[in-house]
């Protein structure tokens, strides 16, 4: 839990955080649009360097953003590994003729093995990972082993790789984004911000502000609800329950007696809450004052307006380049 | 010795990574039967915390409790060499919301969850849900109905139940009489007291109520910003020193009794310690 | 001149085998201070929602200083009304402090200016005003019910009503409320404790005993705190000194002095 980075705010002090939440999500739907609009690899490499600029400038650690697309490794490595291999258009950049034999097959296992088993003593998994897979890819090329039954064919094109790149790299892009948004605004003002943006969905019949309180209500209780789940855990284990072992049928009723509890709590909470509520005269649908107003800033105005240049600019590349 | 605490500490890490020292090198030894001990200390004393540990709920971040024979430090969890499930079934502690607890259909099944889990029969703890409902104070009419439509002093009732049919050794309750009206208070009180008495348990009750501790403890532990500081005999708890130190509420009975001896001069030769006591103790004197 | 709150042959039940309250009739004048003493189940805790227009009463009619209570003056009638509810963490809204000390003051469209004000003098009434910006999760149940007290103080209404406040706190946490009950009553609130703490009881005007939903006695809260038949029908006990004062006249032991000092005891209780 102490280590997830997307979605948290992390307390800072840069331009980022003196934006109005409002601008930061419109320039994140505008910039998100810019990036779909992309279509060179150029372009998308250009693009990432801004992106890497606004992060020096907002003084936003790059090791942070590191850790945040963690997590997201496996998916990057992946689409990159299916464009190469699936990816047949272009030039052709580098081939190998790999020969499956029983020897080379059972070599290639072994190191698959070696790497999963010595792993976690390493420090560079990333780089340990590839090496692996250098290892493997090596062996496999190799004509030293006798009985080849088979061959096939590592091959990497030009577009391939391109693609490749292209697409890990606007992950990249609409990961990091979402990660500044969330990392330099608080939940309440993104909550707040949410709220003023979409009110004019009203007209649709969407309360914007009925919308906000409940978000901002179920913030507010998140810690208590961990809090609860937790003790009721502990309550349910001093009744025998065993949460670290059980097959299916155990988990089974240790999730129902951690979810009834929990499920009750809450109801009773919603009933207490609401009277409380009623009570300090909170009346749905009558307007209210608020104590937390937003202030727009000439700095949110050249942020909006650089956002929405940045989108011209990717429009016009990609119809006129 | 049941439960032996030595040189336990544990320090607690909350969320947004702040740590704070719930227990502070803490050492105790309860015995098995015999011992009717409260726990007292104010909110964030750690009393909840110590008593979690009786139970190997939570195990200590430096130190040892030992629990029938089994030890648990901070290695044992992650070692997974030894189970912590069976200890629960001797040391039974019923928390204090029984809103945590209570979760099945019936009363009765309730109260037979926590004995199957531990491997009692069907039967068996049928009929143990049966007993134990009637030791609580409820009649056995309350079994067939849903724990979500009791009032708070049965729910309390009912959760104590389902830890009393798990048959433990020692029974620990985390402030039983919270929220109930000073009659069902004197009510549930004498329940535990008579466990005690009569099948010879040692029972430990953790309560804000001096009182309680007064009437009822043959000892008394009090914890204070996660330190044990004082452990022995409830009377001499309530000195002037350890008033004046601990800021500690004076228990009813014993704030009168000493305040007679001082402006009416009566002597007590044995101090009362139930109400009862003091008025036929007082009756003696002045007639 | 007409009494604060009124209540003229109000039953409420919730089904028609449990009936909360029976033909209740009851008056507070303002400024009073007025403990509704009684078991869990009596009714006391349908009484505060009754009030506030949250329960809707089946028979008899309420009045708020002199309104009569229905589905136009409900709003009116909340603004004179406030009502702090026994559990900390289920009447605490806002992400923070402020956030919920400004939430009443939204509702009834304050001015930012006046939140303002507002929020920092009532918090500091209640000394809360270093814990501003802490969220629910960092605080203890008395903090929380003294941010809830804030709240209330700060609609300013005329009447707060502590609905089992400190069921839920510890005997440090239950003085200190107790202590703004007596603050808030001297400087001319109307307070309605709604407890089975005796100790509660003793500092109020009058006691109104309930039973089973129905009042079995109503009095001066001194004639009330000796009255063992009564409170023990009720499952409440006398407090000490008293039960002993009780159990001297019983068996007709003649002593003033000691009887003066019991009877000032309970009520430094």
């Amino acid at each position: 839990m102490k280590n997830i980075v997307i979605g948290r705010y992390i307390p800072g002090n840069s331009f980022l955080y003196s934006l109005d939440p409002r601008t930061k999500i419109l320039a994140l739907l505008i910039l998100m649009i810019g990036v779909f609009v992309i279509d060179h690899i150029m372009h998308m490499v250009y693009a990432i360097a801004i992106i890497f600029l606004v992060l020096l400038l907002g003084k936003i650690s790059i090791k942070r953003i590191y850790l945040g697309l963690r997590p997201l490794l496996f998916l990057l490595i992946f689409t990159f590994t299916f464009q190469i291999i699936f990816n047949r258009h272009g030039e052709l950049l580098f081939e190998e003729t790999l020969y499956y034999s029983p020897v080379s097959i059972a070599l290639a296992a072994a190191i698959g093995i070696f790497w999963f088993f010595t792993k976690r003593f390493i420090k560079f998994r990333l780089l340990y990972f590839l090496m692996t897979l250098l290892a493997i890819g090596t062996v496999l090329s190799l004509t030293l082993f006798p009985g080849t039954f088979a061959t096939g064919r590592f091959a990497v094109y030009e577009e391939g790789l391109f693609m490749a790149l292209f697409i890990m790299l606007r992950l990249i892009i609409i990961v990091t984004l979402s990660t500044m948004l969330t990392m330099t605004t608080k939940p309440t003002d993104l909550n707040l911000g949410l709220e003023q943006i979409l009110a004019p969905l009203k007209i649709l019949r969407i309360n914007a502000e009925e919308i906000a309180m409940i978000i901002s209500i179920s913030l507010r209780y998140i810690p208590t609800l961990l809090d609860e789940a937790n003790k009721i855990m502990l309550a349910q284990a001093s009744r025998g329950v065993d949460f670290e072992e059980g097959k299916m049928k155990e988990k089974v009723v240790q999730i129902v007696s951690l979810l009834v509890p929990m499920f009750i709590i809450s109801f009773k909470r919603s009933d207490d809450l609401a009277n409380a509520m009623e009570a300090r005269s909170f009346a749905p649908g009558r307007p209210r004052t608020r104590l937390h107003v937003l202030t727009w800033k000439r700095l949110d105005s050249c942020v909006l307006a650089l956002s929405f240049l940045l989108l011209v600019t990717a429009i016009l590349s990609r119809v006129l380049l | 010795m049941a439960i032996k605490f030595e040189r336990v500490s544990f320090q607690y890490t909350s969320m947004d990574n702040k740590g704070y020292l719930a227990l502070a090198d803490i050492n105790l030894s309860i015995n098995k039967t015999g011992e009717f001990i409260t726990l007292i200390g104010e909110t964030g004393s750690g009393k909840s915390t110590l008593a979690q540990h009786m139970n190997a709920l939570l195990q200590p971040t430096e130190g040892r409790v030992h629990i029938f024979g089994i030890t648990v430090d901070d290695k044992t969890k992650k070692q997974r060499k030894i189970k912590l499930n069976p200890i629960r079934k001797q040391v039974g502690l019923v928390f204090q919301f029984p809103e945590y607890q209570l979760f099945e259909e019936t009363v009765e099944k309730d109260i037979m969850f926590g004995p199957k889990n531990f491997g009692v029969s069907t039967e068996e703890a049928a009929k143990r849900a049966e007993k134990m409902i009637e030791v609580v104070g409820l009649d056995a009419s309350y079994l067939k109905r849903s724990p979500f439509n009791l009032s708070g002093g049965e729910k309390k009732r009912v959760s104590i139940a389902g830890i009393l049919a798990m048959e433990p050794d020692i029974l620990i309750l985390d402030e039983p009489t919270s929220g109930l009206d000073p009659i069902g208070r004197n009510a549930l009180l004498d329940v535990f007291y008579n466990i005690h008495t009569e099948l010879d348990k040692t029972v430990i009750i953790i309560t804000h109520d001096m009182n309680t501790v007064y009437e009822y403890a043959k000892r008394v532990m009090v914890m204070r910003e996660g330190v044990l500081v004082y452990d022995g005999d409830p009377v001499a708890l309530f000195s002037k020193s350890n008033i004046d130190r601990w800021n500690l509420d004076v228990p009813d009975i014993l704030g009168l009794t000493r305040d007679l001896e001082a402006k009416f001069d009566y002597k007590f030769t044995e101090p009362p310690r139930s109400r009862k006591a003091l008025f036929k103790a007082l009756e003696g004197m002045l007639k | 001149m007409h009494p604060m709150i009124e209540m003229t042959g109000v039953s409420f039940y919730y089904t028609k085998e449990i009936s909360a309250l029976k033909n209740v009739d009851l008056t507070i004048n303002k400024g009073e201070w007025i403990t509704i003493l009684g078991h869990n189940g009596s009714g006391k805790s349908t009484l505060s929602k009754l009030l506030v227009g949250l329960l809707k009463a089946k028979t008899g009619t309420i009045k708020v200083d002199g309104i009569t209570l229905n589905e136009e003056t409900v709003q009116d009638i909340r603004r004179k009304i406030g009502i702090v509810f026994q559990n900390p963490d289920n009447q605490f809204v806002g992400v923070t402090v402020r956030d919920d000390i400004a939430f009443g003051l939204e509702n009834i469209q304050i001015e930012r200016e006046e939140m303002l004000r507002r929020i920092d003098v009532f918090s500091k009434k209640v000394d809360m005003f270093d814990f501003l910006n802490k969220e629910p999760s960092q605080l203890s149940g008395g903090q929380k019910q003294r941010a809830a007290i804030a709240g209330i103080l700060a609609m300013e209404t005329d009447v707060i009503i502590f609905d089992e406040a400190t069921a839920m706190l510890d005997p440090k946490g239950r003085r200190k409320i107790l202590e703004y009950m007596r603050e808030l009553n001297r400087e001319g609130t109307t307070i309605i404790t709604i407890t089975h703490e005796m100790k509660e009881a003793v500092e109020s005007d009058r006691i109104i005993v309930l039973k089973n939903g129905e009042i079995l006695k109503e009095g001066s809260s001194q004639s009330i705190l000796k009255d063992k038949e009564t409170l023990e029908k009720s499952n409440l006990e006398l407090l000490l000194p008293l039960e002993m004062l009780y159990h001297l006249e019983s068996n007709k032991i003649e002593n003033e002095k000691l009887k003066q000092y019991l009877w000032q005891s309970s009520l430094n209780a």
